[in-house]
This record gives structure tokens, C-alpha cells and sequence, in this order.
């Protein structure tokens, strides 16, 4: 077996940045990415101040999270243990740069797809070392096969102190660094400080902490040591992610209700239960896979996920569970349509367990996501059963100014529901201890970037003035659809705002 | 498969298949042909190889060469960038002509015959009225050793101008103060002690080969010491980072020196041999016998006041620090290898003795030469003769060399425009060549007001890769090639071995390979030009000048013309292949047999590997043995020095008695010293030994510093108000992704650097009230610049600094562009000039793509205009540092303004002018000392008027 990985001896790393330019120049990398960079940091108090440099790129994991996300295997083992990648077949969903706790992945403006380091390996094909280890002018750059005890990097790692990146994400990294302390390879211990960075700008893809006058970058709870240098990774998913949380919500919860009230007696209302729904559920179903294909970089690719398509990764499962509660969906709709009520009881559980898949399955997408802590918490998937409940509830009472909906006490208890479970959820996420990762991505979302946003948008908009309208609904009897689908309306706009700090304050924490 | 190699193998350069990496895991062969050439991004000529596509012609990436000597096939950052420098959009391909007022940005595109037939015109036309020094070459990077030289012997031109005096006059007095060799060259990969008041492991000549030395010496044990006021990249990787008041080094090394002598831990045979210390003695000590054991005491007495407490005080290094260092030098004798160039030198007044000082602890080590110690430049360095002789100059030009500066290391490059503006000469022609006076220099504004005149200066010919602020300003611009694109021969004394590298235009290389048959490469003819392979009509200079003095003497009658004569081809200008070959088969020992057992002709051999390493021994050559034969003639005066007749060392000092005196490039002829009975090489100084007391200091105006002393600088931090807001501005410092000008067009260089904000102590922050990331403004002498604060804790408090590197602009939107040039705007009332910054970098489409994901604005604050001349008195030394007052930005001020009054520009001319001790012997300057373009000894004469 071979098993190559790299030796990066930070104790020789001068900081001269010859390897990102031997790698820009090897793979044409554009502008605004990189395969591998030096990141710089610097602690200590004058006179007794270091710097450091320490390279970083892709660790080449013998558990690739990213193999295992990439829904298309655009991500792949070569023979010789390096974690390559096919251009061709990949969608440019970025699941990978979430999947990824190091950075390592960006998108390439000249293709639109997600390129990494691989060690150069098209070079190894022919016998050569890679781009960067040939360039640097102290040899602080090796490769080596891991799986031979006496290769150069074998023994080095035998017997002088390495470290690895990360190990807490169980990735099983093969980039060991020699003479790098945790400081230098724990991003969540360190910051650009607002005053900037050495000798490059800092952008949005650059987080920066205020440090007033008078104070140090490390008089931040938990910060050792300032970065002075390092490139930008922005975020991938954004709104549309977002969105897509909601609009899959919606589809599946609306599909839950009309269950419900199946189950409640209810298969031979036509309109309310048997036809409209999975209308409705179609259409935020359809919207959800416009969101799905326009976030892609590759959108003409997104067959791939069907025909190319790799089981390990939640992505196509995900996509197999969507086409699955769509063509329970549509036999649902079938059977409005023929107004039988007996399609739509044997279909009710079936609806139910597809919607909750529907609804649930990001949670296990998301739980890939090694570079995204925050979303790997075991309270995803109850928020996001009770966020399709709380959809499902807001679709039906907005449907009550429309038309005749029937349970529609019932429907107000169930909006009332999802959103306490939600509520709950969430404070219970809030009080828990975690990682500092986690601690830095709540943090971000309450006290932080997204505070507004999650308190003003998620909190209030989203789960009080709702749960109060409804309260207020319930308490006064009031026969009135407006209050309550106002209160369904608010808990969408206030889930997509805590979704939305959700997702960015996910990856908001420095993986680099 | 698991065993690599880092090259593909010398045999298959020619014709080498590899994997396309974007096609990549589809395996797509491609074809390439290796060329090796020698990089042109600063002075350290490590080697390339570039390689080219066979399918397309171009070159598609450039790597390290294996075959260097040096740099043994690795490079820092800007090495492979070349490739960016090559095919930037922005580049200038064609030969310009301005049209319009100078400076108006209206270019004209002309030929390159038009270009020669205008430029010999002007210059013949000089000649021959006798206006010989009105030419004048003035020279950033010369990467070359030698050819421009002799082509201006041949147009007997003393008009060789250089960047010397901004960047390392200091440094060369110190070092050739003691050895007559000017600069050092360090065995690092074999010294235990590695001491260093520079940058080297991220800047500086050489940083790619010293760094992998030094780092290597370091894993294997060796003890790195890195003197700098702000924590730089070198002194972050070294044992002891000792952040010094800026000016105050040399106090602290003369403390080590004391302990050293005072722990008897210094290697006293090696001084007792070696060092001029009869002098010392006679001279300082005349109350002592002159016998060695006089020595100690009268050093201990000299440096009496150089205690390790004093140097706390005064350094700001703790004593404990100072003593341990000591003690670590004093185990290692031999082993001590140092380096200063710029760093302190480059900063202070009297930054001389850094050098003198710093080598004065090699001495006492006996670490000269030694392996593991310090030579000097011309034991390592390697430079051919050239194939065809020239004439010798017999005059000397005074804007180059002016009778102030006696003892300046070299030319007073920096005053030039001043003495332009007081008359003491004009410029008929005068090329800018790769060098940025208007940017890169400090008082730029007096620059820029000499350049636009043009009855200071008729007609200015920028020779440049790139456009440049000073090339804005020219007459003609004419593109010259970059390392893939010229030829040239460097050799640098980068380590103990003796090498040369050949730059080549790979163009032309590459054409003449692929059009050979049977693995011969096809023979271009005489008439080929580089110009005719390169991009666009890039050219290079060493064509150029054959060309040019073509033109300037086309029948031979003036005299020129018959040093640019081809052999091979009579009736023809030289080729650049018969130059070459020539060199190669006859002027570098070895060579010509390498070549044979490969069976390729020496220039087929260079031009297939591109460096050579040249057989020799490094160690200690002043203990070498010299052939009795040599000293056949000479007279051995008292301490055994033979001196030869016909040479400034048996020269009776009479004015008149100059015609025959022949000088020799560096010392005053002496072949040998006698030591012990036995006959050796010894230092080319007058004294033939290290000189302890420099009586060529003592005899040329300045007794006071014969000894090494420490001199305060002017920016002493105890003559300033630190507890105001007066502070010591660093403007001297440099990284590794960048230099001067010719970076900018890289634009892998400029998006990992590319601002440069003032760094200072949070202390200093707080007490000047600048905010975070605040806009301060910075007041020195002759006007003020507005920067942005980066607080850090790696500076000392009353220090602030700014990267050289940044704060480049161009006038006008869509011309003059580069990865690091911002717009500006400038306008002058009288003598206040003002510059202000329009905007930044900005994305822009153009043939390269990667133009439109410029993501970076930030370009910088051209701080160097704001800088008056201040040249030290002596070295003649750009004294950088400046004290200023650092202020929050003022209602009004915005990022990137520069203010200037070139009346206070001349007013601090006038002021540090005053300082100078001109010669009062009727000389010039000391015979023996270096100087390029070495002038007859007649020329040394002072006119009696």
C-alpha cells in the first residue's frame, strides 16, 4: 500500500511564500484562490515577540469528509493515497468546502468547479515531486509514503514532535507539521485584528476583531496570538441555502398537515386536503430545487447527481428522498384529483415519513459538514422536524384567508407547536456547552455578525410575535384568519432570518 | 511509485513530455523544451528554467535550475513569477517615443532603428565636441558583471551612474575599511555563529541562497542573531532577536568586541597576524612600545566606555543578553559568519561602522575567510574578462564623483538633480536603466523637476521592463527584457564557491533548438536580433549597445567602433554568440573542458545549463603562497609589504608625477606582504594586512573614525522628543515577495503583498492617540504623507516603520498600469508639490483574465518623496531613517497624500552638504580604493583653479 502525505517542517518555513507561487503558476490558479498559502501569526509582547509561518492546504485525509459529501465523486482516492479530483464530473454544489474543516477547496472562476491540492499528482505520475517542494529555497516541503517506515517523512514523524490540523474531526489528516505550535494550527485561537493584516488587505472573506486602543488582539477570550497574514475563504452557501431550508420546510410541512388531517378524518375534503396541498408542496418543492440547481456553479450539471451519483453523500440521498415524497406528492394529487379518499389514507403515513425525510434529512447533509460545527449539533433534526411543522401550520392558516380549511383550531395549535418545539430547541442549543468552534459560531449568531438578524429576525419575528399572535388567537377565539396567518407569515420570514444566521454564523469560524 | 526526483532528468530538457495538470486525471501528454536562464528579480541571479510549450511556443511556467550552483534548483517567490513579468498585459512591447511635453503620457511607437539612429546621433555628436561626460548611464540593477562597463570605455564616457548610495555605500566603507573588498561573503552552511544586522532570510542580496544556508547551519546547531529595530521575518526565525535603537548597533557590537578581549576568548593569533596593529599603536598609543602585548590593553583602553551596561542604555539590549552573546561568539573561533548590507548601514549616519564594527568581530574571531566565517566579495566572486578589450576612461566625471565626497562607496547618485539645478553640469543624454529615481530615491519631486527640465537634462532614454514614475518622465522608453529575455553573465559570492550563471533570451534559445536538426541547434546568423524572438520587440541591452556604437562611430573613424567588431563576420557588429562563445572558451578557468568531456562547445554547454561552477578554493587566500617571481622588482618596505614600482604604493606623491602610474582595480599593486618569512597573497590594502587603523580615514579628513567607533546617528533617539510625538520613521525595510519597480508587474507578487502600513507599538498608538486602523500623518523635514497604522508588538516603542515596497502610481488611467500602481494626481504651486491619491487598484478586463479578479486596492503612500537627501559624509550614504513627527491625520488629509517643498529639499541638500570634508591633497580620491569605470591615474588630479 501507498499512502503518500507531507512533511511540513515549520522550523525551516522562512514565510517566503515561493510554494503559493510555484502552485499558482504549476495550475494556473486564478486570483482570489489558492491551493496552498502561508498563513503568519504573531504573539508575545515586545521585546519578547515571534512570528510564525506555517503552510496550509489540503491535509489529504485518510477520512476524507469531502469524498464522502461529494455527491458526484468528483472527489476520489488515487492509487497512491492522495485525495484527487475530477474535474468533469463535479457539480459545484461546495458541499465539499463545507464538508472540509480546513479551507482547503475553492471554487475556480475559470471553470466553476471545486479544485484543491492533490499533491500535484498528474506530477507523481511521471515521477516528479510536487511544484512546491522543489521550489522552497530550505526544503521545509516533503512528501513521502506513509505507509513505508523508513521513507524520510516516516521516521520523522516516528521520532521528532508533529502535529496535524484539526485532529478533533477525526479526518485522519497526512499533512504533519514539524515544529508548528497549537497556535499556529488552531484558527479558532487566533484573529486578524481590525488593524489589518502585515503587507495584503483584508476582505469580507477575512473576518477581523475590533481591538480598541489600549488593548491586544489576545486580550480576546481565548485568543492566543494575532494572524498577520492569511488568504480569504469566503462563505458558499448563503440565501439560497437559506432559502431552500424554507422552502423545503414549507413542502414538506404542508404535506404533514394535509396528513394530519387525513388522519383526522378529513380525506374527503377535496380542496384543503387532497388537491392543495401537494400543489402547494410541488410548487415550494420546485422552488426548492430551482434554489438547489441556481446555487450550483455547474446548474446544466445537476443530472449528475442522479447519474453520477455517489451514496455515501447525503446530498443524493437527500435527492432521492425529494424525488421520492415528490411522487408521493403527486399520487397524493392524483387522489384529490379523483377525490379518493382511499389513496390519500394509505398514502397518509407514507406522506408523513417522506415529509419528515424531506424535512429532516439536511440534518444528516449538514451533519458531513466537518468544517461546520455548528450544524453538526444532534438538535438539527428536531429544529428542523419542528420548522416543517411550524411551515406546515403558516401554509395552512395563510391558506385559511383563501379558502375553507378545516381543523382550524387545530392547524393554530400546530403552528403554535412548531413553533414552541423550535423555541425550545434553540434555547436548549444556546445553553449547551460545545467546542469552542461552536462556542465561536454561537457566539457569531447571538452576540455577534448575526445578532440582529437572529434575535430581531429569528427570535422575535420568527418565534414570539407569532407564538403571541396565535396565543392572542387561541385565548381570545378569534374566528378571523388574518391574525394567525400574520403570525404564519412572520414564523416563515423569522425562520428564514434564523436559518440564515444559522447557516452563515455555521461558517463564520476560521477553519485556517 | 514512490521514489520522486525533483528535475526531469538534464538529458531530456531538450525534448521532455510531462502531464497537462488542468487535464489532470485525464492523462494528456505534453511536450516541452527546457531552457535554462538566470533570474532578474534582484541581485542574487538564481537560476530558471523556463519551459515551453511546444505546441503553442510559449512558455508555459518557470522552475528552479538544478545545475546553479547557488541556488541548486530553488527560488524564492519571485523567481517563478517571472512568467507574470513576461506575459503581463501591461508591459511595454514596443520602443516609445514621447510626443508631446515630457511627462504628458503621449507615446509615439517607432523602430528600433529609429530609436539607434537618434540616440548615436546625440551622443556622437557630444563625443565629438568633447561633451563626454554629459552621457551619462545611471543604473539600478545591473545583473550583469562588466559588459556596460567596458562599452562605455569604448565611447570613453566616465558616465557610469549607480543605486549604490541608496542602498549599500555604507556597508562597502566598513567592509573594505578593513579587507579592501567590499562586501561579504558568508559561509553560512559551516558557521556556528551566524550573526545578522540585515534581513536575510527574506530580502536583501542574496536571500534565496543565504537563507537556505543559514537555515541549514540552524538545524544543524548553529546560533542565528538578528539585529533589527522591527521584528522582520529574519528576526523571528533567530535565536536571539535583539531590537536595537535604531544607529546605536555598532555600540553594541564594540561591547561584544570588549568582552571578547576582555575574556581572552578572541583569537589573538589570528589579529596578531593578520591586523595592521603596529599602526594601531603607533598611531593611538604612542606612549606604548609597539610590540604585541601592547595590544589588549590599549583596546581595552579604546573601548573602555563600550561596557555591557552602557550598551543596555544605549541599545536598548539587555546586558544578560549581551554577555551570553558574547560568551556564545567567543566558543566558536573561525565560525562566525556575519552579513550587513543595508538594515543599519542603509539607515544612519555614520552607519558605516556597523559593518566596520560588526567585520572588527569576524577579525577577532579570526572568522575571515575561514570556513564558516566571512570572506570578502572578490575572493567568491567570479568575473570574466571580456572577450574584447577597451580603452581606458581619462576623465572624471564630477556629477558622478564630486569633490566632496572623497571617500564615497560609489557614485553620489542621490544629488545628482541638485547639482543639475546648481549648474555644475548638464546632461546631453542620460539613460535611466531598470532603476525608478523619481519613485525609488528619496526626494523625488527634485527629481522629477531636473528630469522635466530639458536644458538640465536634453535627452532622457529610460532602458526598462516596465513603466515606471521616472520612465512617465522620459523621451524615449525602450523596453528591455527580463530574465527569460537577455543575455547577461552574473557571478555573486554567495557562499564559499566560485560560480557564474548566463542569462539568455529563452526565445531565441528555444528557436534555435527547435529549428536544429539532428541535436543540432540551428545557427541563427548574424543577424538576428533578440528583439526578433522576444514578446512583442522586447530587446536587451547588451545588443543594444553594440547596435548603438554602431551608430555612434558607423565608419570607425571616432575610434568606438572597433570594439564592437565581429571576427567571425568582418564588416559586421559582434554577435552576441561570438561574445559569448568567447568568454566562455577562453576567460573562465574550467569551462572550456567541462564543455569538451560533454562534447559541446562552451556556449552550446552554457546555454544548454546556464551556470557553471568555477573550480577554486574559497578558504583564506591572503595565506596563500605567492610565486616569488611576482615580487621580482618590488621594494619590501618595513613591514613587509612589496611594493611596485610604477604604482600608487611606491608613488612619491608629487601631482605631476601622474602619467605613468598605472592603478590597479582595487588595492595600490602591491603583489604580496612578507609574514614570517614566507611570501603571501594578504588583503589588497595599503598595509596589505586588515586594517585595524585605517590610514586612509586618518589621511583623508577623518582621524577621529580610523579606529572602529561608534558614531551617533542622526537619528539618535536621545536627541529626540520620544516624549512627544517625534519619532524614528524605518523606511528601509523589504519582504520577500517583492522588489523595487519590476515586481509590479507580477501579479501573483501583488496579491499576497501589497500594503505596506506604518507599523508601530501599541504603546506608541496610545500615546500619539492614533485609533485603530487610524490615518496618520507623517511630518518629516521637507513635507508629509498620509498612511494607515498597523499596531504590532513587533517594533520597538519610538520606531515606527513602512515597507519600502509600496505607494506606486501612475498619472493617468489606462497607461503606465501595473499590479501595483495606483492613480494619482499631481500638481505643484512653485516649490510645494502635492500628490493625491485618486484610487487604488481597481479590476479591469484585458487579455489576461485574471485582470478582472483584482480583489485588492490598496496600493500605498509613495512615502520616499518625502525624504530629503541625506548623504552621509563620508560613504556619501542615503541616511533613510528620518525623524518625524507622527500626528493623527488632519481634517483634510486623506490616505496616500504626499506633500512636498523642494526648497526645504535644497535647504537640507545645503545643510548635510556642509558636513563634507573635501580632499585637501590634491586628489581626488584614494588610489587604491575600488571605483567603477577606474579612471586613469591623471584623472585623479584636482584641477588647481
Amino acid at each position: 500500500m501507498t499512502r503518500l502525505g507531507f512533511l511540513l517542517d515549520s522550523d525551516s518555513c522562512i514565510g517566503c511564500h515561493a510554494c503559493t507561487v510555484a502552485c499558482k503558476s504549476e495550475h494556473d490558479v486564478p486570483l482570489g484562490v489558492n491551493r496552498t498559502w502561508v498563513k503568519y501569526i504573531e504573539t508575545g509582547t515586545f521585546p519578547d515577540v515571534a512570528r510564525k509561518f506555517n503552510v496550509m492546504r489540503c491535509n489529504q485525509c485518510d477520512d476524507a469528509p469531502c469524498m464522502a459529501i461529494c455527491p458526484t465523486s468528483a472527489l476520489f482516492r488515487a492509487d497512491n493515497g492522495v485525495v484527487d479530483f475530477q474535474d468533469d464530473n463535479c457539480i459545484g454544489c461546495k458541499s465539499c468546502m463545507n464538508a472540509c474543516p480546513y479551507d482547503a477547496l475553492y471554487i475556480n472562476p475559470d471553470t466553476s468547479t471545486a479544485h484543491k491540492c492533490n499533491m500535484c499528482n498528474h506530477r507523481l505520475a511521471v515521477g516528479l515531486e510536487p511544484s512546491c517542494q522543489i521550489v522552497c529555497p530550505t526544503e521545509a516541503i516533503k512528501i513521502g509514503d506513509l505507509d513505508d517506515p523508513t521513507s524520510e517523512i516516516s521516521r520523522i514523524i516516528a521520532r521528532d514532535d508533529v502535529a496535524v490540523r484539526t485532529p478533533e474531526q477525526n479526518t485522519k489528516p497526512k499533512v504533519y507539521y514539524r515544529g508548528a505550535d497549537q497556535a499556529s494550527l488552531d484558527p479558532t485561537r487566533t484573529a486578524i485584528a481590525n488593524d489589518g493584516m502585515i503587507w495584503a488587505e483584508t476582505t469580507p472573506g477575512h473576518p477581523t476583531m475590533p481591538v480598541p486602543l489600549g488593548m491586544k488582539p489576545t486580550d480576546e477570550e481565548g485568543v492566543v496570538a494575532r494572524t498577520a497574514y492569511t488568504t480569504a475563504h469566503p462563505m458558499t452557501w448563503k440565501e439560497k441555502v437559506s432559502g431552500y431550508l424554507v422552502t423545503k420546510a414549507i413542502a414538506a410541512g404542508v404535506m404533514l398537515v394535509a396528513a394530519l388531517l387525513v388522519l383526522m378524518g378529513h380525506s374527503d375534503d377535496q380542496a384543503a386536503v387532497g388537491v392543495v396541498p401537494p400543489m402547494v408542496s410541488g410548487v415550494f418543492l420546485g422552488l426548492t430545487g430551482i434554489l438547489l440547481v441556481v446555487d450550483l456553479k455547474q446548474p446544466t450539471r445537476f443530472h449528475y447527481l442522479i447519474t453520477r451519483g455517489n451514496w455515501s453523500s447525503w446530498l443524493v440521498r437527500g435527492a432521492y428522498i425529494l424525488m421520492a415524497f415528490a411522487i408521493v406528492c403527486g399520487l397524493w394529487w392524483i387522489g384529490g384529483l379523483t377525490e379518493s379518499a382511499t389513496i390519500l389514507k394509505v398514502l397518509a403515513i407514507p406522506a408523513v415519513l417522506a415529509a419528515a425525510g424531506t424535512a429532516g434529512y439536511t440534518a444528516f447533509l449538514f451533519g458531513q459538514c466537518e468544517g461546520r460545527d455548528l450544524w453538526q449539533t444532534p438538535l438539527l433534526l428536531p429544529v428542523l422536524l419542528a420548522q416543517a411543522v411550524t411551515a406546515g401550520g403558516a401554509a395552512y392558516v395563510i391558506l385559511d384567508l383563501f379558502m375553507d380549511v378545516p381543523e382550524v383550531t387545530a392547524i393554530r395549535w400546530v403552528l403554535l407547536g412548531g413553533v414552541s418545539a423550535t423555541a425550545a430547541l434553540i434555547a436548549i442549543e444556546l445553553t449547551s456547552k460545545g467546542s469552542r468552534h461552536v462556542e465561536l459560531a454561537v457566539g457569531a449568531m447571538t452576540k455577534g455578525k448575526y445578532a440582529q438578524q437572529f434575535w430581531w429576525g429569528g427570535v422575535v419575528v420568527g418565534l414570539v410575535l407569532p407564538a403571541t399572535a396565535v396565543i392572542v388567537s387561541l385565548a381570545a377565539d378569534i374566528d378571523s384568519p388574518a391574525l394567525p396567518a400574520l403570525a404564519g407569515l412572520l414564523a416563515l420570514i423569522g425562520m428564514f432570518a434564523y436559518e440564515d444566521s444559522f447557516v452563515r454564523a455555521g461558517q463564520s469560524v476560521p477553519l485556517s | 511509485m514512490t521514489d520522486f526526483r525533483k528535475y526531469p532528468p538534464f538529458e531530456e530538457w531538450h525534448d521532455w513530455t510531462e502531464l497537462d495538470a488542468k487535464a489532470w486525471p485525464d492523462k494528456v501528454e505534453k511536450n516541452y523544451t527546457l531552457v535554462p536562464t538566470t533570474c532578474f528579480n534582484c541581485e542574487a541571479g538564481c537560476g530558471l528554467v523556463t519551459y515551453f510549450d511546444r505546441d503553442t511556443d510559449e512558455i508555459v511556467k518557470i522552475e528552479g535550475n538544478p545545475e546553479h550552483p547557488a541556488s541548486r534548483g530553488r527560488n524564492c517567490a519571485k523567481g517563478p513569477a517571472t512568467i507574470n513579468q513576461v506575459y503581463d498585459p501591461e508591459r511595454i512591447l514596443y520602443p516609445l517615443k514621447r510626443v508631446g511635453e515630457r511627462g504628458s503620457g503621449d507615446w509615439e511607437r517607432i523602430t528600433w532603428d529609429q530609436a539607434l539612429d537618434e540616440i548615436g546621433a546625440r551622443i556622437r555628436k557630444a563625443i565629438s565636441e568633447d561633451r563626454n561626460n554629459e552621457i551619462m548611464y545611471h543604473v539600478g540593477r545591473p545583473g550583469e558583471e562588466g559588459y556596460t562597463d567596458r562599452v562605455l570605455k569604448a565611447w570613453g564616457v566616465d558616465g557610469h551612474n549607480s543605486h549604490t548610495n541608496i542602498c549599500s555605500s555604507n556597508a562597502r566603507i566598513g567592509y573594505q575599511s578593513w579587507m579592501g573588498h567590499d562586501r561579504p561573503s558568508s559561509d553560512f552552511a559551516n558557521a556556528k555563529v551566524i550573526f545578522l544586522i540585515s534581513a536575510h532570510l527574506e530580502s536583501g542580496h542574496y536571500f534565496n541562497p543565504h537563507a537556505q544556508r543559514i537555515v541549514e547551519a540552524k538545524a544543524a546547531g548553529a546560533k542565528v542573531i538578528c539585529v533589527d529595530p522591527r521584528l522582520s521575518n529574519t528576526g523571528a526565525k533567530a535565536d536571539f532577536w535583539l531590537p536595537t535603537w535604531p544607529g546605536t548597533e555598532p555600540f553594541l557590537l564594540l561591547a561584544i568586541a570588549r568582552l571578547l578581549i576582555e575574556s581572552e576568548t578572541w583569537n589573538e593569533s589570528f589579529v596578531k597576524r593578520w591586523t595592521n596593529w603596529e599602526t594601531y599603536l603607533e598611531q593611538t598609543r604612542p606612549d606604548l612600545p609597539v610590540e604585541w602585548e601592547s595590544v589588549r590593553g590599549a583596546m581595552l583602553d579604546e573601548y573602555a566606555e563600550y561596557t555591557p551596561e552602557a550598551a543596555e542604555q544605549k541599545t536598548g539590549i539587555d546586558t544578560d543578553t549581551i554577555r551570553e552573546i558574547a560568551e556564545l561568539i567567543g566558543e566558536h573561533p573561525t565560525k562566525f559568519a556575519s552579513h550587513n548590507w543595508r538594515a543599519a548601514g542603509a539607515g544612519n549616519m555614520g552607519g558605516w561602522q556597523v559593518a566596520r564594527c560588526l567585520f572588527f568581530l569576524n577579525v577577532l574571531t579570526g572568522s575571515v575567510a575561514t570556513k564558516g566565517g566571512t570572506a570578502g566579495n572578490g575572493m567568491n566572486k567570479f568575473k570574466p574578462a571580456a572577450p574584447i578589450g577597451a580603452p581606458g576612461i581619462t576623465s572624471w566625471n564630477e556629477l558622478e564623483w564630486p569633490k566632496e565626497f572623497p571617500l564615497s562607496y560609489h557614485e553620489m547618485s542621490i544629488l545628482l538633480p541638485h547639482f543639475l539645478n546648481e549648474g555644475r553640469g548638464k546632461l546631453d543624454t542620460y539613460f535611466s536603466r531598470v532603476y525608478n529615481p523619481i519613485w525609488t530615491n528619496p526626494d523625488g519631486f527634485t527629481w522629477m523637476e531636473a528630469l522635466k527640465d530639458e536644458s538640465k537634462v536634453e535627452c532622457h532614454v529610460a532602458l526598462t521592463p516596465t513603466w515606471s514614475e521616472t520612465s512617465w518622465f522620459a523621451d524615449y522608453v525602450l523596453p528591455m527584457g527580463v530574465a527569460a529575455e537577455r543575455h547577461d553573465i552574473v557571478s555573486y559570492e554567495t557562499h564559499a564557491a566560485k560560480w557564474i550563471s548566463f542569462r539568455q533570451s529563452v526565445f531565441r534559445r528555444y528557436a534555435e533548438i527547435k529549428g536544429g536538426t539532428d541535436g543540432e541547434s540551428a545557427d541563427l546568423g548574424p543577424d538576428a536580433r533578440s528583439y526578433d524572438y522576444n514578446p512583442g520587440e522586447v530587446w536587451e541591452e547588451n545588443e543594444f549597445w553594440i547596435d548603438l556604437s554602431w551608430r555612434i562611430d558607423p565608419d570607425g573613424s571616432m575610434g568606438i567602433r572597433q570594439w564592437f567588431e565581429s571576427e567571425e563576420y568582418p564588416g559586421k557588429p559582434v554577435t552576441i554568440d561570438e561574445y559569448y562563445a568567447k568568454t566562455f572558451a577562453e576567460n573562465v578557468p574550467g569551462l572550456a573542458d567541462a564543455a569538451a568531456a560533454a562534447g559541446q562547445s562552451p556556449l552550446e554547454y552554457m546555454r544548454d545549463r546556464s551556470a557553471f561552477e568555477v573550480p577554486a578554493d574559497p578558504y583564506e587566500p591572503y595565506e596563500r603562497a605567492v610565486d616569488p617571481s611576482a615580487v621580482e622588482g618590488c621594494l619590501k618596505d618595513e613591514s613587509g609589504v612589496f611594493r611596485k614600482p610604477g604604482t600608487p604604493g611606491t608613488w612619491s606623491g608629487d601631482l605631476d608625477d601622474l602619467d605613468d602610474l598605472k592603478l590597479s582595480p582595487l588595492g595600490d599593486g602591491s603583489p604580496a606582504i612578507e609574514i614570517d618569512g614566507e611570501i603571501k597573497e594578504g588583503f589588497p590594502t595599503p598595509s596589505k594586512k586588515l586594517e585595524l587603523f585605517s590610514t586612509t580615514l586618518a589621511e583623508w579628513g577623518w582621524p577621529e573614525y580610523a579606529t572602529p567607533k561608534w558614531i551617533p546617528s542622526h537619528v539618535h533617539w536621545e536627541d529626540m522628543d520620544l516624549a512627544g510625538n517625534e519619532r524614528i520613521l524605518l523606511p528601509t525595510f523589504r519582504i520577500p515577495t517583492l522588489i523595487h519597480t519590476r515586481s509590479a508587474n507580477s501579479k501573483w507578487l501583488n496579491e499576497i503583498s501589497h500594503r505596506h502600513p506604518l507599523w508601530l507599538h501599541p504603546e506608541d498608538a496610545e500615546m500619539l492617540e492614533i485609533e485603530e486602523n487610524g490615518l496618520v500623518r507623517i511630518t518629516t523635514r521637507i513635507g508629509h504623507f498620509v498612511i494607515q497604522a498597523w499596531r504590532t508588538e513587533g517594533i520597538r516603542p519610538g520606531v515606527v516603520a513602512a515597507s519600502h515596497h509600496m505607494g506606486r502610481w501612475r498619472l493617468e488611467e489606462d497607461k503606465a498600469r501595473s499590479w501595483g500602481a495606483g492613480k494619482a494626481s499631481i500638481t505643484n504651486d512653485g516649490t510645494t508639490w502635492k500628490l493625491k491619491r485618486e484610487h487604488g487598484n481597481e479590476p479591469y478586463k484585458s487579455d489576461d483574465e485574471d485582470t478582472e479578479r483584482i480583489w485588492w486596492k490598496d496600493t500605498g503612500v509613495h512615502q520616499n518623496a518625502t525624504f530629503c537627501v541625506q548623504p552621509d559624509p563620508i560613504s556619501g550614504m542615503q541616511c533613510w531613517h528620518q525623524r518625524v513627527r507622527v500626528t493623527p491625520a488632519e481634517p483634510g488629509d486623506e490616505y496616500g497624500d504626499v506633500v512636498v517643498d523642494t526648497a526645504k529639499s535644497h535647504e537640507a541638500y545645503l545643510d548635510w552638504m556642509s558636513n563634507t570634508r573635501p580632499s585637501t591633497n590634491g586628489l581626488r580620491r584614494p588610489f587604491w580604493y575600488a571605483r567603477p569605470l577606474k579612471p586613469a591615474a591623471t584623472a585623479y588630479r584636482l584641477p588647481t583653479d
